[in-house]
């Protein structure tokens, strides 16, 4: 209160001291290098890849016909394509439920039930959030290897022998068998966060509801899930956009796409159109589709997930 | 009722248990498979190795190229967060503090750009490194780095910047300083923990990067981690050199192991923060 009744004084002062002149160098000195960085290496490519996916491109220098939307049309026939859209939802479909029950049940037992090594539990499940995807999506492969991997292993020593797959061979186990690691590398994040909105919840709210004599799943319903319903909507939406623009790289790295494209998402599509086939318009078209797919399902997330805000 | 509270909790205690199991051992058997032979690994993944020896790690660190990769990631970390710092701090004091014309579209506009898929602007970018002559180059990639999380760094410097007193800055000023001065002297120093805290996640993401330096990078000598471990998988396949394989991926989890337990505080605020946005 006090700083804001002194802030026209202290305007002022300062106007006094400094010149124009001088005031406008120094706003040219902290902004311009850094916004002049940002257009080349930000908003250059991304007006950029626009630009490209109007183009029949092969990457060398010369040779740059431009066909209009033809690489759009190509897209709508190319089996690739909605293969490739349809995998990407199913990995937020799966990440979303997976990521989400688990977080919140977590954050729920850590922070309601008074657990001692509460602490401990917090830091290791946090841990695999900031191991490297090429490390987590190496690893994960050891665990999926037909011979000597974890799982089955774990199969034949309970007795499971007919279970034992290659997961990441089979046409229908790959897709879930990459989204696992996914889901294991996230929830540590969102735990924290739904922990977060569950502290700041008043406890005077559980003991008004137990002495009504409301259940702990009651008050988990009605008490817990609306008041953090602001950080449940923030992790859905983060959960989707951090999938749809970034899951292509723990996909390329376990099965690049296969087996034939079981696994293939719109980012890995786009790497191996681009970089290993060298259609480089066609790629930029895939990017343009990632951005339009995100940006429509963020749009459709907000007023899905849009709920009248509850205080009690 | 004492015994069906206790129950409970031992209950909840179960999935609890078993998650951590989940994290935790997969992390153990890459260790341990660490220090086998590969006959050891085929033939009994489960066991503990018959001796403990280095010879994995000697292997990947200098055979397979894992020595220099290590020393270029962190190089392009270091570097990178340098620049990003040196790109961000200004630019949030400016928003932050200075009031001028269109300072909320600037924000706004560095704080969009983080939703927007980079994937799209990769295919633009090599080929902008390619007329500069910059592909293949770690300058240029830390330069890439750094300008891909100035809007990250700006705005938990932003947040941390507004708590900075101003009457500080405005003694300053009256005692003659110039606002380089102010920048330099006064707010630097005081946002030292928001620095630390977007550092720590700038170099962790700069550290774990894996794509761009795929499409950015070619020859050998210059490959990061990320790339060299995939490199390494590749041939680890074709050799059977699983033990190797391990060791590799021992070396590029041990500095983040590392990183992680002694600034965990400011990894966990900067990235709920950072998700919160």
């Amino acid at each position: 209160m006090q700083l804001d009744s002194l802030y026209p004084y202290v305007e002022r002062v300062i106007d006094v001291v400094q010149s124009k002149t001088q005031k406008y160098l120094f706003l040219a000195f902290c902004l311009l290098p850094t916004f002049i960085m940002f257009c080349i290496f930000t908003v250059y490519p991304m007006i950029g890849g626009l630009y490209y996916s109007f183009f029949k491109w092969s990457g060398t220098s010369s040779v740059m016909e431009f066909i209009g939307f033809d690489n759009y049309t190509r897209m709508l026939s190319d089996s690739v394509i909605l293969r490739a859209i349809i995998n990407d939802y199913l990995f937020v479909f799966i990440k979303v439920f997976g990521i989400m029950i688990l977080a919140l049940f977590f954050a729920v037992a850590l922070t309601q039930l008074r657990i001692k090594e509460a602490p401990f539990y917090r830091i290791v499940f946090f841990f695999p959030n900031i191991m490297s995807v090429v490390v987590i999506g190496i690893l994960w492969q050891f665990i999926y290897d037909p011979n000597i991997g974890l799982v089955n292993g774990l199969l034949r020593a309970i007795g499971l022998e007919e279970w034992a797959r290659p997961w990441l061979g089979d046409m229908t186990w790959a897709l879930p068998s990459v989204s696992i690691p996914a889901i294991w590398a996230g929830i540590g994040l969102f735990m924290l966060l739904l922990m977060g909105g569950i502290t700041n919840i008043s406890k005077s709210l559980y003991e008004a509801a137990e002495i009504d004599g409301a259940s702990e799943w009651q008050q988990f319903w009605k008490i817990t899930v609306p008041l953090i319903w602001p950080q449940i909507k923030t992790s859905i939406i983060y959960i989707v956009i951090t999938s749809l623009n970034g899951s292509f790289v723990l996909v390329q790295v376990m099965t690049a796409g296969g087996p034939g494209v079981a696994t293939e998402v719109m980012g890995s599509y786009l790497y191996q159109k681009a970089f290993e086939d060298f259609q480089f318009g066609y790629g930029a078209a895939i990017g343009v589709l990632i951005l339009v797919l995100s940006l429509v399902s963020v749009i459709i997330l907000q007023v899905l997930l849009k709920k009248e805000k509850v205080e009690y | 009722m004492q015994i069906l509270s206790t129950l409970s909790k031992i209950a909840v205690r179960i999935p609890l248990f078993l998650w951590s199991i989940i994290v935790v051992f997969p992390l153990v058997w890459m260790f341990i498979g660490a220090f086998k032979t590969n006959a050891e690994i085929f033939s009994s993944p489960w066991s503990w190795p018959q001796q403990w020896n280095l010879n994995n790690f000697v292997a990947a660190w200098s055979n397979y190229n894992i020595g220099t990769a290590f020393l270029n990631s962190l190089f392009v970390t270091i570097l990178g967060s340098l620049l990003c710092l040196l790109f961000a701090i200004p630019t949030a004091y400016a928003l932050e503090r200075l009031r001028f014309k269109g300072s909320d579209v600037l924000l706004n506009t560095y704080l969009a750009s983080m939703m927007l898929p980079s994937v799209l602007g990769w295919i633009p970018l090599f080929f902008l490194l390619l007329k500069f002559n910059m592909l293949d180059n770690l300058w240029a990639l830390s330069l890439v780095y750094a300008v891909s999380q100035i809007p990250f760094t700006i705005f938990i410097l932003v947040s941390f910047m507004g708590n900075v007193p101003r009457e500080l800055e405005e003694a300053a000023a009256i005692d003659g300083m110039s606002p380089y001065g102010i920048l330099l002297k006064i707010v630097t120093p005081l946002v030292k923990s928001g620095i630390i805290t977007a550092t720590i996640l700038n170099a962790i993401s700069f550290w774990n990067e894996y794509f761009l330096a795929l499409i950015l990078l070619d020859t050998k000598s210059k490959n990061t981690l990320g790339v060299a471990m995939d490199l390494l998988k590749t041939s680890a396949r074709y050799e059977s050199a699983w033990g190797v394989l391990f060791a590799g991926l021992c070396i590029a989890v041990i500095p983040v192991i590392i990183f992680y337990s002694i600034f965990q505080r400011h990894i966990v605020k900067g990235m709920t923060e950072g998700a919160i946005k």
